[in-house]
This record gives C-alpha cells, sequence and structure tokens, in this order.
C-alpha cells in the first residue's frame, strides 16, 4: 500500500519544511503543490524528501489540491492523504485516519473538530460559522457530518480517481464532500485535534462559498 | 428635443465605433449583429419616442416611455453582468486547467 500525502502550500515558508519533517515517517510519500507563493515555499520545500511542484500562477487551495491528487494518481498512490501546510492539523492524526481505509472499512476518512478529540476552534467559527455550514451542508447537499469544512481527509485511491474537484478557491470542501457521497463512497469521520495558529476562513469566506458554488452550479 | 439629439449623437457615436471594430475585424459578425441590433432599436426608440408614449400609455403603464426604456435599459445590463460573471469563470476554469497540465508537464 503506498500512501500519498498532498499539501497544497501558498506562502507557508515558516511552517512548510517542519510540517514535511512530521508527516514523512508517517507515509511513503509527500507531494507539495507551491501555489505559486510569493515567499520562498518553493525552496523550503524543496529542500526537503518531498516532491515538489509549483503552480505558474496563483489559483487556489482546490486547484492546488486537483494538482497533487492527479500527481499522486499518476504515481501509483493507494491511499491519498489530504493535508494543510500550516501546521495546524497534527501528523500524529494520521495513523487514525488511514486506519479505516487499511481496513477496508471505508472508501473515505474526513477528520473531524467535533468529535472526542479537543480543537481550540476560535469561538465565533465554532458557535456561528460552523452551525450555518453544518446547516447548508444539509439543506443544499443532504450531508450530516460533523464537520462541514474539514481539509483534512484521507481517499482511498478508487474514490480519489472519482473525485473532480471543480472548485478552485475555498469551495472545494463541500464540493468534495458532495462527490464523496454522490459516488456512493463509504464515508466516515474520525476525531481529529486542530491547533489554530491564525484564524482563518472568516464569514465572509463562507459567502464566498456559497456564491462559488451557485456559480459553479450554473457553468456545468 | 435637446435631449433626443444629443441621445441619438451618443448613439450614432456608437454605431460608428461598431462599424470600425467589425472592419478592423475586432468583433466576429454575431457579436456585430447583436450590438448593430441594440443599437438600432435604441435609435428607433429615441426616434418615436412619442408614440412609444402613446403605446405604452395603451398597454395601461403608468410611466413615460422614457422611463420604461430606461427600466428595460437596467434589466438589459443586469443580465449582461450575469452573463459576463459566467463567461469569466469559464474562463477561470480553463486558466486552472492550464496551470494544472503546465504543472504535471513539467
Amino acid at each position: 500500500m503506498k500512501i500519498t500525502c498532498v499539501i497544497p502550500a501558498y506562502n507557508e515558508e515558516k511552517n512548510i519544511s517542519q510540517v514535511i519533517t512530521k508527516v514523512k515517517p508517517l507515509v511513503n510519500e509527500i507531494i507539495v503543490v507551491d501555489d505559486a507563493s510569493r515567499d520562498q515555499t518553493f525552496v523550503e520545500a524543496s529542500k526537503s524528501e518531498a516532491i515538489v511542484v509549483r503552480h505558474i500562477i496563483n489559483r487556489g487551495q482546490g486547484a492546488a489540491l486537483r494538482t497533487g491528487t492527479q500527481l499522486a494518481l499518476d504515481r501509483d498512490a493507494d491511499i491519498i492523504i489530504h493535508f494543510d501546510a500550516d501546521d495546524q492539523f497534527q501528523a500524529g492524526d494520521i495513523p487514525e485516519m488511514i486506519a479505516p481505509l487499511l481496513a477496508g472499512q471505508a472508501d473515505a476518512v474526513l477528520g473531524s473538530r467535533f468529535l472526542d478529540k479537543k480543537s481550540n476552534l476560535p469561538k465565533l467559527k465554532k458557535n456561528l460559522i460552523m452551525p450555518l455550514a453544518r446547516l447548508i451542508n444539509r439543506l443544499f447537499l443532504n450531508i450530516r457530518l460533523t464537520d462541514p469544512q474539514s481539509g483534512f481527509r484521507a481517499l482511498s485511491r478508487r474514490s480519489a480517481e472519482q473525485l473532480k474537484i471543480e472548485n478552485d478557491g475555498m469551495a472545494h470542501c463541500s464540493e468534495i464532500l458532495y462527490q464523496l457521497f454522490k459516488n456512493k463512497n463509504r464515508v466516515i469521520e474520525v476525531p481529529i485535534t486542530v491547533i489554530y495558529h491564525e484564524y482563518g476562513q472568516k464569514l465572509s469566506g463562507g459567502f464566498k462559498i456559497i456564491k462559488d458554488l451557485l456559480i459553479q452550479k450554473l457553468i456545468n | 428635443m435637446l435631449q433626443q439629439i444629443l441621445a441619438l449623437i451618443v448613439i450614432l457615436f456608437f454605431l460608428i465605433r461598431l462599424f470600425n471594430q467589425k472592419k478592423k475585424k475586432q468583433i466576429n459578425g454575431s457579436e456585430f449583429l447583436i450590438w448593430l441590433i441594440f443599437w438600432l432599436v435604441a435609435l428607433a426608440a429615441i426616434v418615436f419616442l412619442k408614440q412609444i408614449d402613446s403605446l405604452v400609455a395603451w398597454l395601461g403603464f403608468s410611466g413615460t416611455a422614457i422611463n420604461i426604456l430606461v427600466y428595460i435599459t437596467v434589466l438589459a445590463l443586469i443580465y449582461q453582468v450575469f452573463r459576463m460573471r459566467l463567461i469569466i469563470a469559464k474562463i477561470e476554469k480553463n486558466i486552472s486547467e492550464l496551470n494544472q497540465a503546465l504543472t504535471l508537464k513539467k
């Protein structure tokens, strides 16, 4: 079983090296997609053992994930993990994330910040943005998950092959969830810990996600 | 009357520009036709403003012809902005696909 971790990175020169160092012992291969960072992310990542590719122009996290996932499939990955470059996810959660895939119990495993483990989610995010996102997922996508916007996921090869990430921006999270269920994947959630160093996505970002999903629907 | 003359001058200016663009092959045939029809309709609406006034009153609208024309124009503009947004989204999608292809080709 070849386990590949895809890390999309944009302006993460301070974090990328330590993220790679923490993740490397737990997977067979790391693919870093530098989304045309303006800082030294590409140089820093290239110093490590990871495979590093670089977008010519900045297209967003969804686009970087699409590139990384395709490259992982081209390089015969059996399990593909999506992991953030900002050092907020804990590499120690990776074995628990891939365990259901290795046991053949699931096709896709999603990390959840709202199960057993504790994450230091900002209050507004925990009490307003996430419940709203959860509601939108339930109403429009008919998805019932504890974490509506987790970027930490592990996918079987079959599941990743079926995925067609169309949204370049942050709306890819909802899009991936929708496609996983639409493609009748066996999806389970696993508790993860997220240590927030920055606030991350704001409420305005949530509205942009809704707008992006609607436009995506119209152009397809 | 002065307002009508000014409006006609503006429309004529855009019509001349349109023919120049077509002559320089800056726009294709269908685009030229759409804009030609648009400006000719606008021209006709300005020339026959009084007749449209009567038509609007006969149809039971309380506003004047010029009001109705403004409403229609605003709706047409909103529709155009919407169309442009979709076209931009398609172009963005193509750029992303190209970006990915170039990244993976290296």
